[in-house]
């Protein structure tokens, strides 16, 4: 269990982390999402005492600074390339592990989970992200602890390491481990992630189950489709239904229940050949939530026309 | 603490940097009495000679093993913030103190054991190239080593302390060489000049300069137009090179406990 009380992190005249509480369960999988620059590396660091800030976080009862040999309770993974190059993964890892007690079997253990094991003994200077990564995993792992706080673990992995991530996690997960897990690929997340912790601008906007912050971010839409389509639209809109048109001339309707609609088109006598409801992804519930905390807008693309960039072309 | 040091000791042991480090500043080391002995092998030796040859020039010309020894205690705490390994370290050994403490005791123990190897190594090639080496057990060449020890191990641990401070490697390595070669030597050099022969007083204060009276046999010679600087003994010469070791130390530990890692 992870719980973490009033974080607090301020750079001049910029609040990174505004008084940020919650608590990670052990069990299942916790994704950690915002924007970027929405401070949830600076929270890890703080949670770890990497940075100096307000608050405190503790794992089973105790503070990170305060555990011994913290790598057997608490694994972490903050950084994309946090090795010496020159330094090979085995020794990497047996320097760590030498603060911690941690055996030799063990880092080779390790290194073969994460798929390491060919190279151990070659110098990370020429590995690339994924590999990285995967270092870096063993590393979070090497003390096989109760708790892990991974920053963006699937950053530079290939589908097929992503996919072998998440069932890593989702195992750790339903060891009992508490896993905190951070990403910005909000699909992932929502075939990874039990529960959210989601923040913006260093505030909190959500913490809770995944499905309860699509819910409360979104609205279900109802689809319709059918040959007098076009005519049911100031029916719907008479009853209190917000409608727009779909991409393939469909009506997504909102504001009203499904059942509503289908009553309403039997009682005007409306032939439908299609009455769905469209729930809306994570992805949709993030723009949602997160739409006013973005810290770093980019501009909307313009078409090629009016900039003259095909002309440049 | 017994993890903090098997961790810094690890860590040394596992970088290149480490091995080529230590085996230059040897090689440096022992090529002053190879060349001596091969250049001047049927010359006497007296008491400052064999210094001389034993500490590889340090009490005379530049001290070799303690500037490569300065590097890898520059390493000790600048790779970490280079390479970004000071993450895994604090989450490994999050006690800020005692892994300070650790890389102090471990850099610090490896310098004075590459010392009295690089000292044994050096008697060895004399003992060789002159068939003894008289008063080597004898002051002043036996207190003059025990000082070269000393200030090596000052030496290394200024550059470990810059390297903590700067959090970062080059900046350090422009300090540790800039300061003792060109700063104090620029300075000593200002005092010759009869207008400003005021600042010979400062002259024993300069923490190198004052370091270096650890290892002399005899009184350091300056030249002809060097006014006297009146340097303090040997010990209290170390103790002004000590203080100022310990000054940018308290400075970068201080520091480094309330920064973000």
């Amino acid at each position: 269990m992870i719980a973490a009380k009033g974080l607090h992190k301020r750079y001049k005249q910029t609040v990174a982390v505004d008084d940020l509480s919650f608590e990670v369960r052990p069990g299942v999988v916790t994704g950690f999402l915002g924007p970027n620059g929405s401070g949830k590396s600076t929270t890890m660091r703080l949670m770890l005492g990497l940075d100096h800030g307000g608050g405190e976080t503790l794992f089973d009862g105790e503070r990170f600074t305060d555990i011994r040999r913290p790598m057997n309770r608490v694994g972490a993974l903050l950084e994309a390339k946090p090795f010496h190059p020159t330094r090979s993964a085995r020794n990497h890892l047996k320097m760590l592990a030498s603060a911690n007690g941690i055996t030799d079997a063990r880092i080779d253990e390790v290194l073969e989970t994460v798929g390491l094991g060919p190279v151990k003994r070659k110098q990370p200077k020429g590995y690339s992200l994924g590999m990285a990564q995967r270092l870096g995993l063993a590393q979070a792992l090497l003390g096989d602890p109760r708790t892990l706080l991974l920053d963006e673990p699937t950053n530079g992995l290939d589908p097929h390491g992503i996919h072998w991530m998440r069932d890593l996690l989702k195992q750790l997960a339903t060891e009992g481990r508490t896993v905190f897990v951070s990403s910005h690929l909000l699909s992932e997340m929502q075939l990874m992630a039990d529960e959210l912790v989601v923040i913006g601008r260093g505030q909190m906007i959500f913490n809770g189950d995944v499905d309860d912050f699509v819910r409360e971010f979104t609205q279900s839409s109802v689809i319709v489709r059918g040959p007098d389509a076009d005519a049911f639209v100031p029916v719907l809109e008479a009853e209190g239904a917000t409608v727009t048109k779909g991409g393939d001339g469909e009506l997504v309707v909102s504001d009203m229940a499904i059942g509503a609609v289908g009553h309403l088109a039997f009682t005007e006598g409306v032939e439908l050949s299609e009455l769905s409801t469209r729930s809306a992804s994570l992805e949709e519930a993030f723009m949602s939530a997160t739409g006013a905390a973005e810290q770093f807008v980019a501009r909307e693309p313009v078409p090629a026309t009016t900039t003259g960039g095909a002309r440049h072309a | 603490m017994l993890d903090a040091l098997r961790f810094e000791w690890t860590r040394l042991r596992t970088l290149r940097s480490t091995y080529w480090m230590v085996g230059s500043g040897l090689v440096a080391s022992a090529a002053i009495p190879l060349t001596l002995g091969i250049a001047a092998g049927s010359e006497p030796l007296n008491a400052d000679s064999v210094n001389l040859g034993l500490n590889g020039g340090a009490s005379f010309v530049i001290p070799f093993l303690a500037v490569f020894m300065a590097v890898v205690g520059i390493f000790a705490t600048g790779h970490e913030y280079r390479h970004g390994t000071i993450q895994p370290t604090l989450t490994a050994l999050p006690q800020r103190s005692r892994l300070i403490l650790a890389k102090i005791l471990t850099v610090a123990g490896l310098t004075a054991a590459v010392t009295l190897v690089s000292i044994a190594i050096n008697a060895t090639l004399m003992l060789a190239l002159w068939g003894g080496v008289p008063g080597l057990f004898d002051d002043p060449v036996r207190s003059a080593l025990l000082g070269y020890v000393a200030y090596n191990v000052v030496y290394t641990l200024v550059g470990l302390g810059l390297g903590l401070l700067f959090r970062g490697v080059p900046s350090a390595l422009v300090v540790i060489f800039l300061m003792p070669l060109i700063i104090e030597t620029l300075f000593v050099g200002l005092t010759m000049v009869p207008a400003l022969d005021w600042l010979a007083p400062v002259v024993r204060f300069l923490p190198f300069t004052a370091g270096s009276e650890l290892m002399l046999t005899s009184a350091a010679e300056f030249g002809p137009a060097a006014p006297d600087y009146d340097f303090f003994d040997r010990w209290a010469s170390g103790g002004v090179f000590a203080v100022f070791a310990a000054l940018i130390i308290i400075a970068a530990w201080t520091l480094f406990k309330t920064r973000d890692a």
